[in-house]
């Protein structure tokens, strides 16, 4: 089913698909903070308010994914900003995130050994991005 | 698009362990300094090898068309870097964005050697016997690699 981008069901479903993913139980072994995505508003593409994802992530499981405004995902451990162009850019593949943040386009808050520790957790929680199917503001015919 | 000024400081400022050559560092050079500052303050182990190394690392990313220079300065533990490849490298490793990542999550065995029996250790061997890990300079200063591995570990 597709979900509106950065919206309720959206983390529903991102919730689902982490919890899915066996490569991400194993890399995520250890991991016990707290994780904001904030996307930022663009509204020439439809997404006029910025948006915070508060992800509660403990030793490779998500506990809970919320969207919710832009200060509470700013309050966690680690806080990922970007414009929403840039995180539909990740999660359509177009953008590599480790990648994205070794170039200064998505802006990492947070202790760098420990998020550079489980890269590869979260290089596949990218990937659990990539497997929802979202409805993008921009592209919206109606 | 805002262009970065490239303009150097006259002088860097001795402040912390880590200072940045350039008004504007990089997002990978303030993403490289501030892992090995955080690093070394962290974890007293690597201040040793902080604190006496003298050699200038060229770090350059292929995927993303960017490098850094680390300048380590020894003295106590000082280091510059810089945005870009500055002459006079010591080393300079040339790879993908991912295996950065992966020399950085290498362990530490005994002895202070790197591990390349491990799954991470493994690929980065494999990365450097395909050639999409190059060293230049490796052969006379594989300490010195030794070294810079020891303090950029997270592991």
């Amino acid at each position: 089913m597709t979900v509106k981008a950065f919206s309720a069901e959206w983390a529903d479903a991102f919730k689902d698909e982490v919890n899915k993913s066996t490569a991400y139980k194993a890399a995520g072994k250890g991991w016990k903070w707290t994780v904001g995505l904030v996307v930022e508003a663009e509204p020439d593409k439809h997404f006029a308010e910025s948006r915070g994802i508060v992800m509660d992530l403990f030793d490779g499981e998500a506990r809970d994914i919320k969207v919710g405004p832009a200060a509470d995902a700013q309050k966690c451990d680690f806080v990922i900003t970007a414009p929403y162009s840039r995180w539909k850019q990740v999660a359509t593949k177009e953008l590599d995130a480790t990648k994205g943040m070794l170039q200064g386009k998505l802006k990492l808050k947070g202790d760098l050994p420990t998020i550079v520790r489980y890269t590869k957790a979260s290089q596949e929680m990218t990937e659990c991005t990539t497997r929802i199917p979202v409805e993008w503001p921009d592209e919206a015919t109606s | 698009m805002a262009r970065r000024s490239d303009k150097l400081k006259p002088e860097p400022k001795k402040e912390g362990l880590v200072d940045y050559a350039n008004d504007e560092p990089s997002a990978f050079a303030s993403m490289l300094g501030g892992l090995i500052e955080a690093n070394v303050k962290s974890r007293i182990e690597k201040r040793k090898d902080f604190s006496t190394l003298v050699a200038r690392v060229g770090i350059w990313v292929n995927d993303i068309d960017e490098g850094v220079t680390l300048d380590f300065k020894g003295t106590g533990g000082w280091l510059t870097v810089h945005n870009g490849l500055v002459p006079n490298r010591t080393l300079t490793i040339r790879t993908d964005a991912e295996t950065v990542m992966s020399l950085s999550n290498l362990k530490i065995g005994v002895f202070g050697l790197p591990i390349y029996y491990d799954e991470v250790g493994r690929g980065v061997a494999a990365k450097l016997l395909s050639g999409k890990l190059k060293i230049d300079g490796l052969l006379p200063n594989v300490m010195t690699l030794n070294a810079v591995t020891r303090i950029f570990s997270v592991q």
